[in-house]
């Protein structure tokens, strides 16, 4: 019996000594057993932030804009680099894209990576704002003021007029796996405060939904399928057009070599349910790093390449999506390519983009 | 992310615990096998548990065994789990050979699954090898699942089934505990979602015995951080004749 037991834990300690050294440094080892964040606690905040902000995330633009147009990227794992997600803004703002989306995995699990994303999204908000942002002068305003508008949103919405520093990128992204491990999430929330949360945009009468759903766990959680039952978050009275999702975990598995899904089966029916239900025109999915584009039960589902320069050195010509929403309320799909190369650590240093260390 | 590295990490893991455990095996005589008297084996069961979909949750299960001799036996199984609103049937047939002191079982399992709630069915085939010996079993195969809403149907690309299962007492005692992972249960199988379990087992007689299982069902796990899914406990009783 003594043996047995001494046996068992010998047995139980090389096992948890495998998994642990079996694991990358990407993954955190205990997240096997019971992650250190929590989707639950996520999404509490998200809807916390919600209830403050919510309604400062709808666009309503204005009567000329007929259509409009986002781009979807997804995995960038920005680690020295953040080369790509740059690319992917310019193009944006080049193309006039109203928005820019992003799947999720944004840097690759740690602090140091983020520094170098925010300090990108810092200098596309820039460019950004020199392009559409503009002096609000009137009878009523003067340049003392300093008040901005976005020349594309109508003046009847809300805080319409910001100062400069309240313009913000429309950059949204969901949270993936790595943006959660090493304590990743507390450098997401920081700069994008939720991973929970749901705009419209208003063009003409017509309303489009866009929702973001938290599935870093590989799974929505307790309190978000509570939320969506509820309708916390689409709770209002909408007549609604066209519906997009865009989460990090994948349903589709597109071949034999990828990951499976990691929704329990349970929820991956749901999650297929809940998405007819709202009438889905595309759901977005990342974490798989490859493509899929099937339509199932009436919705268009589009698993997303990876962007990052790891699994393309030489960039691509498909490696993101462009979702133009016609004024008759179609949407046509563009894949759209990212070139840039990787850049040394010395190449970034010499340029400026990031700061010398000794 | 790709499979080679995830696999390889895998392999190595299980390479690393089967030499845990293969240190500490001892010879026995497998009781999942025909005993030489009783050919027919009857459970029941009642699971109850908490699922962030569903909240308190509670189901039962019953099965029926045959063996037709040392070698093949053949198993049906009704899940029925109330709160859900999922009903499942399945049917296995299982053979097994002794090598030295291993049991191995080679077994074929056809699965449906009907979940009222979610307008879901679904069916799973399965094939599987398990390697028992006195203190552990480990069970290796493919599982090919395929599901339908509405008119929509789609065939996962096969995912690979694991489970590895490591108990205190030799499996030939009258009573033991046992730890366990895996990918599936009498009832599902899943793709890269681990179930974490301890589980028991009291023998009264050669006919009759308590069982039992304590389930942790977490979502994501490997590279994602793993988050509550479900927890259950399920105890039964085998009636042998």
């Amino acid at each position: 019996m003594k043996n047995s037991i001494l046996y068992s834990l010998m047995a139980t300690a090389l096992l948890a000594v495998s998994v642990s050294f079996t694991s990358c440094e990407k993954v955190s080892p205990q997240g096997v057993l019971m992650g250190n964040t929590s989707v639950d606690d996520r999404v509490k905040q998200s809807l916390i932030y919600y209830s403050y902000h919510g309604e400062d995330l709808d666009w309503d633009l204005t009567d000329s804009i007929e259509e409009y147009s986002f781009l979807v990227g997804s995995d960038s794992h920005i680690t020295i680099d953040p080369g790509r997600l740059t690319e992917m803004i310019e193009i944006g703002i080049e193309n006039d894209d109203l928005f820019y989306c992003h799947l999720g995995d944004l840097a690759d699990t740690k602090p140091e990576y983020y520094y170098n994303t925010q300090q990108a999204l810092y200098n596309a908000t820039r460019t950004w704002k020199r392009k559409y942002i503009k002096l609000y002068i009137d009878e009523f305003h003067s340049i003392d003021d300093g008040m901005y508008y976005d020349k594309r949103i109508t003046p009847s919405t809300k805080n319409y007029l910001k100062p400069w520093d309240d313009w913000t990128l429309p950059f949204y992204p969901v949270v993936g796996n790595h943006d959660i491990t090493h304590n990743g999430w507390s450098l997401f929330c920081d700069q994008f405060k939720t991973s929970f949360y749901e705009f419209t945009v208003k063009v003409g009468d017509s309303y489009d939904r866009f929702i973001f759903l938290d599935s870093a766990n590989g799974t929505l959680g307790d309190f978000q399928t509570d939320a969506i039952d509820e309708n916390t978050l689409l709770n209002d009275d909408k007549v609604i057009r066209n519906t997009f999702t865009f989460t990090h975990t994948n349903i589709f598995r597109p071949s034999l070599n990828e990951f499976a899904s990691t929704y329990c089966r349970e929820e991956l029916y749901y999650l297929l349910n809940k998405l007819s239900e709202w009438n889905t025109t595309i759901a977005f999915w990342g974490h798989v790093h490859a493509w899929d584009d099937r339509m199932f039960n009436g919705v268009r589902h589009i698993t997303m390449p990876s962007m990052n320069f790891v699994d393309h050195p030489n960039g691509g010509d498909d490696l993101i999506v462009r979702i133009t929403v016609k004024k008759d309320g179609t949407c046509v799909m563009e894949r759209v390519g990212l070139h840039s190369k990787e850049m040394s650590k010395e190449d970034l240093e010499s340029m400026g983009y990031i700061t010398k260390t000794a | 992310m790709k499979l080679r590295g995830s696999i390889q990490r895998l392999l190595l893991s299980m390479i690393l615990s089967l030499a845990a455990s293969t240190a500490l095996a001892q010879y026995y005589s497998g009781d999942h096998t025909f005993d030489g008297e009783h050919k027919n084996e009857a459970s029941a069961s009642l699971t109850s548990g908490k699922n962030i979909l569903i909240g308190p949750c509670i189901g039962n299960t019953v099965h029926y065994k045959h063996f037709f001799n040392n070698h093949w036996s053949v198993d049906g199984g009704v899940n029925m789990q109330y709160s859900k609103e999922l009903y499942g049937v399945k049917a296995k047939g299982e053979y097994h050979i002794q090598v030295k002191s291993f049991h191995i079982f080679a077994s074929g399992e056809f699965l449906y699954n009907r979940y009222v709630k979610y307008k879901t069915n679904e069916i799973d085939g399965n094939i599987s090898v398990r390697f028992e010996r006195g203190y552990w079993d480990i069970t290796l195969g493919e599982s090919l699942i395929n599901y339908t809403i509405g008119e929509s149907g789609y065939t996962e690309p096969a995912t690979l089934t694991f489970g590895a299962h490591a108990t205190l007492r030799p499996r030939t005692n009258y009573w033991n505990v046992g730890l366990l992972f895996r990918n599936y249960d009498d009832f599902y199988y899943e793709n890269w979602n681990i179930n974490w379990g301890l589980d028991f087992y009291y023998k009264f007689n050669p006919t009759w015995k308590l069982f039992g299982e304590f389930n942790i069902r977490p979502a994501g796990s490997m590279s994602q951080l793993a988050s509550k899914y479900e927890t259950t406990g399920k105890v039964g009783v085998i009636y042998r004749w």
